[in-house]
């Protein structure tokens, strides 16, 4: 299974952080009724307009399977609530809720 | 005071089965300069290719409104909800916390003509939403009417924002005035087709025009044109 962190742009979709893309260690855990992302990313232009727009962002774990559909969950950051710590280098993104689900059984 | 934005000095996108005209920054597309009006954030003029659309993504807090222009388009969402529009239609989606959705054109073989409107809602986190409306395209004719609304109506679709869109369908030497609610409303203009004199200019198909400070609008069409006007906080 191959999973995938993104971190996007809610208007348009400009791409912050692309886990396939840029090797950036990250964790979710869950975190009272939401879940906390913590991830591992130096300081770079990226994330100072992530943050600039962090009350804007669709946050998502891609998993793709080699014998199912792949699913995506995104997340719900309600008030962003995201904070970069630049000593450890290290993002934090807490989200409220999530929805998963599998693109194909959308009709197209 | 009116500035205008011609639609030559607009970004344009072909991906082939998209024809985009974004009138705000979006996706690939951002200029900090023009990244909305008001409580507006996206205006896209949007051709489809038959059969083709945007697969299943979410929203949030955002409120979303499609009118067709040419053609029909199938929205459907993860509330249930499974609809066709064509012209005289419009659909409206507060997304609230969250909504997972998909939008194709409807036909295998006629092109689709909307218009994408977002717009920042006047609370967060509400629980979505999504309506199907329909107007009498008859009363576009020489009138401004209202189509989405926070004061809605039989033939008017709510929206979680104090604004009103409106269009009309106006007569080459016709006019019509616009009094907005107070000089603190901002007044968002659209070409569709045709040419319109505002205030002291004239806009052809595909400018916008953005409005402050006016407590009186005159609208008179240079030649027949249709136009959305989005009356703004």
């Amino acid at each position: 299974m191959k999973q995938t962190l993104l971190v996007k742009h809610a208007v348009g979709g400009r791409m912050f952080i692309d886990s396939d893309k840029q090797a950036v260690p990250y964790s979710v855990v869950q975190h009272g009724e939401g879940w906390k992302f913590t991830v591992s990313i130096p300081w770079s232009g990226a994330i100072e307009e992530l943050l600039a727009c962090k009350n804007e962002l669709n946050v998502f774990i891609f998993q793709e399977f080699d014998d199912q559909p792949t699913l995506k969950t995104w997340y719900y950051v309600k008030d962003g609530s995201v904070e970069y710590d630049s000593d450890q280098a290290s993002l934090t993104i807490i989200a409220d809720s999530r929805i998963e689900y599998y693109p194909h059984l959308y009709s197209s | 005071m009116i500035k205008v934005f011609p639609a030559a000095s607009r970004y344009s996108a072909d991906l082939g089965w998209l024809r985009s005209h974004p009138s705000f920054s979006f996706g690939e597309y951002y200029d900090p300069n023009r990244t909305g009006f008001s409580v507006m954030r996206v205006c896209n003029d949007d051709y489809l290719a038959p059969g083709r659309g945007f697969g299943a993504h979410p929203h949030s807090d955002m409120e979303i409104v499609s009118i067709v222009l040419n053609g029909q388009i199938r929205h459907e969402d993860n509330l249930g909800n499974s609809v066709v529009s064509s012209f005289g239609e419009v659909q409206r989606m507060s997304a609230g916390s969250g909504v997972i959705h998909t939008e194709f054109n409807a036909s295998a073989e006629e092109e689709l003509r909307l218009l994408q409107l977002w717009f920042m809602p006047k609370e967060r986190g509400v629980t979505p939403s999504y309506e199907a409306s329909r107007f009498d395209t008859g009363k576009l004719h020489n009138a401004l009417l209202p189509v989405v609304s926070d004061e809605s109506s039989e033939q008017v679709a709510w929206i979680g924002q104090n604004m009103t869109i409106y269009l009309s369908k106006l007569e080459q030497g016709k006019q019509l005035s616009y009094a907005p609610g107070s000089k603190d409303r901002k007044l968002f203009l659209y070409i569709i087709e045709g040419q319109l004199g505002a205030h002291g200019e004239t806009l052809a198909a595909g400018d916008t025009a953005h409005i402050e400070q006016v407590s009186d609008l005159e609208l008179t069409a240079a030649e027949q044109a249709f136009f959305m006007l989005i009356d703004l906080p």
